[in-house]
């Protein structure tokens, strides 16, 4: 008995070394090959494994690029990123990250100013209205890998030009529902989440107002502006143009809406156009890509959205991850994104590309779109305030509160969060 | 003097482990520590107390905690006393069936919500599929605000009910047999029986399951983070939930600790009450027993 437990333990002893001497040889022979790694949202770690494979072979025997694949929703991403670096542990060299987020990152010194990386030029190259939401009190932080902005979808069948003003958007609504043409006129994304802020943001500037000055931290929603948004959208589920449901309608729902020919006009971000011009498609050739409505005289506003890269401050490979960033975000894998994976592209030389204008026309609608792009309140605590924002906006669309109403009380909790956190009161 | 020397170790062990958390929680509700102070902690007064009363947020899930623990305590309480009684009963296999109806409590939370979500999933769930099958509408249980919590609940009791049938199979089983016995011979019927000598001795059980449960209920995180992650329209957001968001998706601990410290008055508050009215229903019941 005895010797069989001693037998058993030289046995495990042994089994341990040869465990511990297997894992450290390939560190041994790796150690020439700097190993990076990225943590990119599934959809993203998807895309990119062609264009990954292909860097890793560029840089063979010197760098290797290990994508970490994480969830698919932007808010478990940020979950993730945020509870391993809060413990100060820095998992990964490189996080790819929604707009949003930056400040918040930014400010909480997680990440590395890519200043000495990128000049003058680099930024130059970028496509007008792409060179936005990168920086954050002066430094850059953020590359952008793709653009996303919100777009006025129209029926070219049903009219000639697309509105321009939110009057011009109305009449002809009511115009073609009278004429029994389409059962809806404009449809949208109504439930309480972060798309309702985004159509808000379009408006309220739309309107010639401001959600959030971030030089003054003032806000803006309960002046004229921020009511006359709120009162616009909710008449439109009032008096019939768009349809009540609107109020649980995200992007797949609009789309749906629109796609099956029941409405004129949709605001939805430009994966819609490749899904509208499918073989199946009951609208396919019969649809036109506009900015958004706005009052005369004002400029028209599409809320950014977009997904860049970052490096992370504990990183110990910043160069090599400069590189894959390079890589990843350059015009030919830009390219490929876009005709492979319907990304918007965020360099310049992709628009200009007369090859690539020829195949896909809608892009210098898409460019155009690009350069009206605007921002969601640049601040770190923009989660909360826009989390405020959907309730008082979702009450009022209901039907539960006034909007005059609920805009105040937006703007009074905002203000209160503000204040709480220890922002400075304005 | 020696009595208060024997209670020392314990009184130092409960303040470290509670007292010093809820100190602490305590000062940083009356700082702004968030990623706006770069995690410093800067006085600000009551600001964060003022946010808090006016937190219209906070006072949907505090009134939503409340839904789901009273819903799903009350509904194990009563199948977990049916369970009980049944699993009291003599029968072949006892042992077997009492160990495997603990199954779903052995389960961790994550494993099981996780199940549920996906049973409960639109389209692909079984649910859904049964009644699409049928031609019905697809159900969207866990996309709806006013089914979602329901989910949540009936999750719950799926799980939980074992526990407390185990709580009250314990106490069922320190009930003397000749009190039965005596019950049989004056003649009273089982259902009497039930009420004048199974509820009445059984009672201490119940409160301690129902206090356990209650405490665990207002806590709830997990189930609800993996079920639902609050959602739809924070429908089903908890308060621990809620504290969790603000300080590790919002960075903002200030107002994270006034959560935990403003819902644990709450609750002291509720409980006092509580305790206070089966005081005083205890004691006119007492008083009328002795009429």
């Amino acid at each position: 008995m005895m010797f069989s437990r001693r037998k058993f333990s030289s046995l495990l002893v042994g089994l341990i070394c040869l465990v511990a001497l297997i894992s450290t040889t390939p560190a041994l022979v790796a150690s020439q090959i700097e190993t990076i790694s990225i943590l990119m949202p599934a959809p993203f770690a998807d895309s990119t494994v062609k264009l990954v494979e292909n860097f890793n072979t560029l840089y063979k025997n010197q760098i290797h690029l290990n994508v970490i694949r994480g969830p698919r929703q932007t808010e478990s991403m940020s979950d993730l990123a945020i509870s391993s670096l809060l413990l100060g542990d820095t998992p990964f060299d490189g996080l790819l990250m929604d707009i949003t987020w930056l400040p918040k990152y930014a400010r909480a010194g997680w990440l590395e100013g890519l200043d000495p990386y990128f000049d003058e030029t680099d930024i130059a190259d970028l496509a007008s209205g792409a060179e936005k939401g990168n920086d954050f009190e002066g430094t850059l932080y953020r590359w952008p890998l793709v653009a996303d902005m919100g777009l006025l979808f129209w029926r070219t069948d049903l009219m000639n030009t697309p509105p321009k003003t939110p009057s011009e958007l109305v009449s002809i609504s009511n115009q073609l529902q009278t004429q029994g043409k389409v059962p809806w006129g404009y449809v949208w994304q109504g439930r309480q989440y972060e798309g309702l802020s985004c159509v808000y943001l379009e408006m309220i500037d739309g309107f010639g107002g401001d959600w959030f000055d971030v030089n003054n931290q003032s806000l803006g929603l309960n002046e004229v502006p921020g009511v006359e948004a709120a009162q616009w959208l909710t008449d439109l589920i009032e008096t019939g143009i768009s349809p009540r449901a609107v109020t649980t309608f995200a992007e797949p729902e609009a789309l749906r809406n629109f796609q099956s020919g029941e409405s004129a006009f949709m605001r939805n971000w430009p994966y819609a156009w490749a899904e509208l011009q499918k073989q199946d498609s009951p609208v396919r050739g019969k649809i036109g890509i506009s900015t958004m409505v706005s009052l005369p005289g004002v400029e028209p506003a599409s809320t950014l959205g977009s997904w860049g890269f970052t490096l992370l401050r504990g990183s110990n490979h910043k160069d090599a991850v400069i590189k894959a960033i390079k890589y990843l975000t350059s015009a030919e894998a830009q390219r490929v994104m876009f005709i492979e994976h319907g990304y918007t592209p965020t360099v310049k030389a992709l628009y200009e590309d007369l090859e690539l204008i020829q195949d896909y026309p809608h892009l210098a609608l898409l460019s155009r779109a690009l350069n009206n792009a605007v921002l969601r309140p640049e601040t770190p605590i923009y989660a909360q305030i826009s989390d405020v924002l959907q309730r008082s906006l979702s009450a009022s669309l209901t039907g539960e509160e006034k909007p005059k109403l609920s805009m105040n009380r937006a703007d009074r909790s905002s203000e209160q969060i503000l204040v709480a956190a220890g922002g400075t009161p304005s | 003097m020696i009595l208060i020397a024997l209670l020392l170790p314990s009184i130092i062990f409960l303040g470290i482990v509670f007292g010093f958390p809820l100190l602490s929680y305590l000062w940083l509700s009356l700082h702004a520590n968030s990623v706006l102070t770069s995690f410093r902690s800067i006085f600000n007064g009551w600001a964060n107390w003022n946010r808090f009363i006016h937190d219209y947020r906070y006072w949907q899930d505090f009134l939503q905690t409340i839904r789901f623990s009273v819903a799903s305590v009350g509904i194990e309480l009563l199948l977990g006393l049916i369970i009980a009684l049944i699993l009291h009963r003599p029968m072949k296999f006892r042992g077997w069936i009492r160990s495997s109806s603990l199954i779903p409590w052995a389960l961790p939370t994550t494993v099981m919500a996780l199940g549920w979500r996906w049973i409960f999933n639109s389209p692909f769930g079984p649910i859904d599929q049964f009644t699409t099958a049928l031609g019905a509408q697809s159900l969207n249980i866990l996309g709806n605000p006013s089914t979602a919590w329901i989910a949540t609940v009936y999750s719950d009791v799926w799980k939980t009910t074992p526990f407390v049938a185990l709580i009250l199979l314990a106490g069922l089983q320190s009930i003397p047999a000749d009190l039965y016995e005596a019950c049989r011979l004056e003649g009273a019927s089982a259902s009497s029986c039930f009420r004048r000598i199974t509820l009445p001795l059984l009672m201490p059980y119940i409160g301690l399951a129902a206090m356990f449960r209650l405490a665990q209920a207002f806590g709830v995180f997990d189930l609800i983070q993996v079920m639902t992650g609050g959602g739809p329209a924070s429908s089903t957001e908890s308060i621990a939930l809620y504290a969790y968001l603000n300080a590790l998706r919002f960075l903002d601990f200030g107002y994270g600790a006034t959560i935990i410290i403003g819902s644990f008055i709450l609750l002291s508050i509720l409980v006092a009450s509580c305790w206070f009215f089966v005081h005083l229903f205890n004691r006119k019941r007492s008083i009328m027993i002795t009429k």
